[in-house]
């Protein structure tokens, strides 16, 4: 074990069966298929330093949930072995839960709706040991942290998606942990209140708290404002891990174009797809009433850019504007994965 | 107009469609009619009255209020574990420092002393506004209360358990209430019914329990009701651990299987 590491995995690996059925199949007692099994985490080998804020990015289904899940306990891994503050997640579970806060992308489930907020983190701070002498204090502490101590003693039922999601936070925080594990905590915000818990976890927890923070998002740009360092996850396995800076720079073998057009259809965006040097097309509508709209073309060299305007004129599509770009951290996502993330 | 008729049709065909994934739930809902039946046929029964007289020298009155204040704690008993341990809030709690055994324990605790608030207000209306006599011996009624809770807890984890795996139609909970109305002799004692159904009746704990409380209720001594008390001790000391390792192993099954927070 690494005393400068605060989660480390080797090979973890998690199998499930399949949650998908075909409804339209019906099958007879004796004729029962074997169920088709998914590996959410394959085979994977993380590490995660002290202090770190660490974004782990990935599709749906990419294995993200099922991983924080494994880190928190509730999931026994098949193969391999994680290691959470150096304790085991299979021979070590209540030394590892007292090392971790946790919050999970429906984490508003498990509160009690008809409790206030304060009651709802009493109760937790009970089940969190967190000492009676001291529960009060941290109770109005991480109210005021997350921004909720006006409505500390609202009824949780009353509370907006935003504030449920920030009670959830506030959760995690009471016991003081030294490791958080929070799966998709912007999920549902709005803009602002999503900014907001981006910069209270970059500034507050993880720069003046010093602690250990594995952030998974579907939303590239907060993954790469925030994150110290970045895994990126794709059907259980880790493709890439670095910096965002880094990161980007696996693109960097080709070139990325912006171009702004009009009246094009999905049609010839497929088209533009399968021209020659096109590695991929990211299209996007600007103004729908005018059909404007901004792609985004990766292509493997600045030489296949006049084939491409070429089709342009062609097919009389109007150019409005026209840019080289620097990758972004989802250009990468895109070579790296081959699927597009959510903004 | 066929419009409108037409949404009505697929709004069924939504529900049925819906209600036919719950297998479990429907055949235990069409066989709880059923039980349903059999039990309010001998509640309305001559003999039942005369055989209540007979083997407990109760007014049929008594009786009744007796088996219906306990039978509604047992009830709630059956299901408190389930009903408090939902799958999102054991998520919450296992990734906490806090033991499955307080868990459990902590999450039924409440339900525990409601029902026990409202067993004491059936029978104190029962006894000031029908006259219903009670003579509690206390001793006697805290050890059938504590061996039948016992028991019904470990059939509450039994069912909590199934619950977290089948995670619709509890199974444990159905049999368990069939066995106490037809079989618990709560509303009529099972004397009154055929052999072969009576037999039923020797295997099911709450049977001993309704005999033990009652005549516990009625100021007899513990030694009147010893082979039954020793009987539902011996149940207890089954069912109590058995339940816990099958709670155990469904929620074991359930993390493994990633399942824990499907319902």
């Amino acid at each position: 074990m690494n005393s400068s590491v605060a989660i480390e995995t080797h090979n973890l690996t998690k199998t499930f069966k399949s949650r998908e059925r075909n409804l339209e199949v019906r099958r007879s007692v004796f004729n029962r298929r074997e169920p088709e099994m998914v590996t959410a985490v394959d085979h994977l080998n993380l590490e995660i330093r002290r202090g770190e804020l660490f974004g782990l990015l990935g599709p749906n289904g990419a294995g993200k949930t099922t991983l924080v899940k494994i880190l928190c306990t509730l999931f026994p891994p098949d193969e391999g072995e994680a290691l959470v503050n150096g304790f085991d997640v299979v021979s070590q579970q209540m030394d590892v839960r007292r090392s971790i806060g946790s919050l999970f992308s429906v984490g508003e489930r498990g509160a009690f709706w008809r409790l206030s907020g304060y009651k709802n983190l009493e109760f937790f701070s009970a089940i969190y040991n967190v000492p009676r002498s001291k529960r009060h204090e941290r109770i109005m502490e991480v109210l005021d942290l997350v921004g909720l101590k006006d409505k500390a003693f609202v009824r949780y039922q009353k509370y907006s998606g935003g504030m449920k999601r920030k009670l959830g936070l506030a959760r995690a925080l009471l016991p003081d942990t030294p490791i958080l594990l929070l799966d998709e905590p912007t999920v549902g915000l709005d803009v602002i209140s999503s900014r907001t818990s981006r910069e209270f976890i970059k500034n507050d927890l993880s720069k003046k708290a010093g602690k250990t923070v594995l952030y998974t998002t579907h939303y590239v740009e907060e993954a790469s404002q925030i994150c110290d360092r970045i895994g990126i996850l794709n059907m259980g396995r880790l493709v890439a891990c670095d910096t965002p800076q880094a990161i980007r720079g696996i693109v960097k073998k080709g070139e990325v174009v912006e171009i702004r057009v009009k009246s094009i259809m999905d049609v010839q965006i497929e088209a533009i797809k399968t021209i020659e040097g096109v590695i991929d097309v990211v299209s996007e509508t600007e103004d729908f009433v005018v059909g404007q709209r901004r792609l985004r073309l990766h292509l493997g060299s600045i030489g296949s850019l006049p084939i491409v305007l070429d089709f342009f004129f062609k097919e009389k599509i109007l150019l409005i504007d026209l840019k080289r770009e620097e990758p972004t951290l989802e250009d990468a996502f895109m070579e790296l994965t081959g699927t597009g993330l959510e903004k | 107009m066929s419009q409108e008729i037409e949404k009505i049709y697929y709004f069924i065909k939504r529900d049925i469609t819906s209600f036919s994934t719950y297998k479990t739930n429907m055949i235990l809902m069409v066989l709880g009619a059923l039980f349903g039946a059999i039990s309010y046929a001998y509640l309305g029964n001559n003999a039942t009255m005369q055989s209540v007289l007979q083997l407990y020298h109760l007014s049929f009155k008594d009786y009744l209020v007796i088996g219906i204040a306990f039978s509604t704690y047992i009830g709630q008993a059956l299901t408190l574990v389930q009903a408090t341990a939902t799958p999102w809030q054991l998520e919450e709690v296992l990734v906490s420092p806090t033991k499955l055994g307080t868990f459990i324990i902590g999450s039924s605790a409440w339900g525990f002393i409601w029902s026990t608030v409202v067993v004491v207000i059936y029978l104190a209306v029962g006894s000031l506004a029908f006259g219903v006599v009670l003579s509690v011996n206390l001793i006697g009624t805290l050890l059938v209360l504590a061996l039948g809770i016992g028991t019904l807890v470990g059939f509450s984890m039994i069912g909590a358990g199934i619950l977290i795996v089948v995670k619709q139609g509890d199974p444990m909970t159905w049999l368990m209430g069939i066995l106490t109305s037809v079989f618990g002799n709560v509303l009529f004692p099972p004397q009154v019914m055929p052999s072969p159904l009576r037999v039923v009746s020797y295997f099911v704990p709450q049977y001993y329990f309704f005999t033990c409380i009652r005549l516990m209720m009625t100021g007899q001594s513990v030694q009147a009701i010893l082979p039954d008390l020793l009987t539902l001790t011996l149940m207890c000391a089954i069912i109590l651990p058995l339940g816990y390792l099958i709670y155990s192993w469904c929620l074991r099954s359930a993390r493994k299987n990633g399942t824990l927070s499907w319902f």
